[in-house]
């Protein structure tokens, strides 16, 4: 065997790839070409359907009809993707420079909310940001809110369940690029006066935090001027105390691939979700996963359900490629950059 | 419940069907389930050949078991798997997870019935399914129960077992009149109606007071503005929409669906609505979130318990009325103890226990006087004896071709916001 291998060692790379390959051709390749196939079709479930290239119009139809979903799935994906960055990057900086031997007890807290199913994390939510829950309750009953303030059935439900739910895709990338950082490269960049970064730490911060504020502020439908400046503070102070020179010329820098893979890992699924928008949403906040889903089960529709999904699948194809070819997909795959 | 109908009254019948297999069991189930007596007996024993597919791995073949001149027609299988809607179920006051009726049919043959309430819309249930359902497979339920306009649509596909008569007397006997020759399953061969109930207006009285009027579900009011819900079935939907509008829902057109669309479109963008639910609206009232909401009469009872502001009213516009049916799916694995407990509910003493415990209208025979003797409140309660005032103002959504259906669907799909 060791002798037949050594002489056919061609083979190896293909017997490796061989499990992955019929994988997804079986579970892949083959339904999207039955998917292909069903977007040019015609007729209905009852008198059955027929195929004809002259059906191309399934697609021109549906992006007519359907282009302010395909839209809105973009904006509270960036918008998700967004948010766990902020959320994620201090967390897994934490972990991976702080953790000590907790380490690995904080990963597991990471991904622990994944014991439970997807469905249920987010019908929890339901009762989460319910009027009448934990959160909204006491604020309403206080007056601090007004009585007819709600975040359940609004899009600010499901970009924050979109949040939670994908944030250890974007923490443990993150994780993995901060850990992998050497610290002597940082030692050595404080020995070089890359101490604490002020003033420009905290004029940075400040615009950064300002204009993500606003843009969330935009995205969410409120003041935005309001939101712009809290967070230009906070950004401010965050710049001021907490970034030095070396984290702005080392860490960040070299982490950034795998920022990089988890907003892909956070923003691909989360573009064709539509449980959170199901559940958290409303009619004025679903997103063309509810589209292709209804379309799908409830008008049984395949050549228009068939020809969205596809546009979606190439639409994220194509986001997928300018990534590769602006950014290189190397950095990614090696962690250099 | 001491009539044992395996023992006694089916053993001509029994025969009689060992006859039909020399000309066809299908035809001669078809006859038999209307007439019953033309045909000879013929003793047969190897009918069993001809068992029903379907029922080979589960329970023994149907039609196998009851060429057995002794033997009773069917052998119970270990377990049955059926999906329902929730709050169509009797619970016991002690303990929420036991279904006293359910649990009666577990003493009677063993089989342990995995009783989900899974359904949450007609559709989404459906599509679910209909893969299997095409391909002739086993989708995994031995009964469904689904609503009337579904039920006629599955059967026109041919996805619905027939029913052996032999083996649900009861439902021969018992059936309500009124659900007899329906158009759609003449002779009641594939399906069992279940419960029947109405939708109305649900509402927490506390915060609206008491409603009357449909005009709730669509006008600004501060009290209610983006609190209320409307349900995604489309024909209840659209058509409490239609009769807000005075427009006749038993002959639906598209005219029609695109006034009652637009009404509800309206009502979305001044900010009345909060979403347009499946079941699950039921516990955005029970919590407080919604105040008002399209309802299903029977719900209303059963949320009171979580919230006793909760409160139910058929519109002086009138209401929808409907029927949800049992049917066993083609390729179901255990058919012949689907029919057992179709059967088994069939009996008004049992579906007494179950009325008692559900709010929602009975389809057997001699089930509403039971219930009123148990419970004489409620020869008034109008959830399970509807009173004439209310028959009066109560519509059944008229039949729509397919085209039409698509046409609707796809209309109400702005209402749910994704068209």
């Amino acid at each position: 065997m060791g002798v037949w291998l050594k002489r056919h060692s061609w083979i190896v790379p293909y017997a490796l790839l061989a499990p992955g390959m019929i994988w997804l051709t079986v579970f892949y390749v083959y339904p999207g070409i039955q998917m292909f196939i069903a977007s040019f079709w015609s007729g209905t479930l009852e008198t059955g359907f027929t195929f004809s290239l002259d059906n191309y119009t399934n697609y021109t139809a549906a992006l007519e009809q359907f282009a302010p979903y395909y839209g809105r799935s973009i904006v509270y994906a960036a918008a998700a993707t967004l948010l766990t960055f902020l959320i994620a990057y201090p967390l897994a900086y934490t972990i991976a420079t702080k953790g000590g031997a907790q380490k690995n007890l904080l990963l597991f807290l990471v991904v622990a909310p994944f014991f439970t199913s997807f469905l249920l994390r987010t019908i929890a939510w339901k009762i989460i940001l319910s009027e009448h829950g934990p959160v909204l309750g006491p604020l309403i009953a206080l007056g601090l809110v007004p009585p007819d303030f709600r975040l359940l059935a609004t899009p600010i439900a499901v970009i924050s369940g979109i949040t939670y739910n994908f944030l250890p895709f974007m923490t443990l990338p993150i994780y993995v690029a901060i850990e992998k950082v050497d610290g002597r490269l940082v030692e050595a960049a404080k020995d070089l006066y890359a101490g604490p970064w002020r003033p420009g730490g905290g004029i940075v911060g400040g615009i950064v935090g300002g204009i993500l504020g606003g843009v969330l502020g935009v995205i969410f439908g409120w003041s935005w001027p309001v939101l712009a400046l809290a967070s230009a503070a906070a950004g401010a102070i965050v710049g001021w105390f907490l970034v030095s020179e070396s984290f702005v010329r080392i860490t960040f820098p070299l982490s950034l691939p795998g920022v990089l893979a988890g907003s892909l890992l956070t923003f691909i699924p989360a573009i064709g979700d539509y449980v959170n928008a199901e559940y958290l949403g409303n009619p004025d906040a679903r997103m063309i996963g509810n589209v292709i889903q209804n379309k799908f089960l409830t008008q049984n529709d395949y050549p228009t359900a068939a020809a969205l999904s596809f546009m979606l699948m190439a639409g994220v194809l194509v986001v997928v490629a300018v990534y590769a070819r602006v950014l290189g997909t190397e950095d990614v795959t090696t962690g250099r950059l | 419940m001491d009539r044992d109908f395996l023992t006694t009254a089916p053993i001509s019948r029994r025969r009689l069907l060992a006859g039909g297999a020399l000309t066809g069991v299908a035809v001669f189930l078809a006859a038999c389930g209307t007439k019953g007596t033309a045909a000879t007996p013929v003793p047969s024993a190897p009918v069993a050949a001809t068992g029903a597919p379907g029922t080979a791995t589960g329970a023994p073949a149907t039609a196998g078991a009851t060429s057995a001149p002794s033997a009773v027609a069917v052998s119970p299988s270990a377990e049955l798997n059926w999906a329902n809607w929730t709050y169509y179920m009797d619970v016991d006051p002690n303990d929420q997870t036991k279904h006293p009726s359910l649990d009666g049919f577990t003493a009677k043959y063993g089989t342990k019935v995995h009783y989900q309430e899974v359904i949450d819309g007609n559709d989404e249930f459906v599509a679910k399914i209909s893969d299997a359902l095409k391909a002739g497979k086993d989708s995994g339920w031995d009964l469904i129960t689904l609503t009337d306009w579904m039920a006629a649509k599955l059967i026109r596909r041919g996805w619905i077992e027939t029913l052996d008569t032999a083996n649900v007397p009861n439902l021969v006997a018992n059936l309500k009149d009124v659900y007899r020759n329906l158009s759609w399953d003449p002779d009641n061969s594939h399906h069992a109606p279940w419960r029947s109930g109405t939708t109305g207006i649900g509402f927490n009285v506390d915060v609206t007071g008491d409603v009357s009027s449909l005009g709730v579900l669509f006008a600004v009011d501060p009290k209610t503005k983006g609190k209320v819900e409307y349900l995604t079935e489309m024909r209840d939907a659209i058509g409490l929409s239609m009769l807000y509008l005075g427009l006749d829902p038993a002959k639906p057109t598209r005219a029609d669906c695109d006034a009652a669309v637009a009404l509800m479109q309206k009502a979305k963008a001044d900010g009345v609505i909060r979403d347009v639910k499946g079941q699950s609206y039921t516990t955005d009232l029970t919590s407080g979130d919604a105040v008002v909401a399209m309802a299903w009469s029977g719900d209303m009872p059963s949320a009171k318990v979580d919230n006793p502001s909760l409160r139910y009213n058929l519109a002086t516009e009138g209401g929808m009325l409907w029927t949800d049916n049992l049917m066993i799916p083609k390729g179901a694995a255990h058919k012949g103890t689907a029919e057992l407990l179709i059967n088994y509910y069939y009996d008004p003493v049992v579906n007494a226990q179950l009325t008692l415990g559900v709010d929602y209208i009975s389809p057997v025979k001699g089930t509403d006087e039971l219930v009123i003797k148990a419970n004489p409140d409620d020869a008034t309660n109008p959830m399970l004896i509807p009173p004439p005032d209310w028959i009066a103002r109560l519509h059944i959504f008229g039949e729509l071709s397919e085209a039409d259906e698509i046409y609707f669907n796809a209309q109400f799909a702005k209402v749910i916001g994704v068209g």
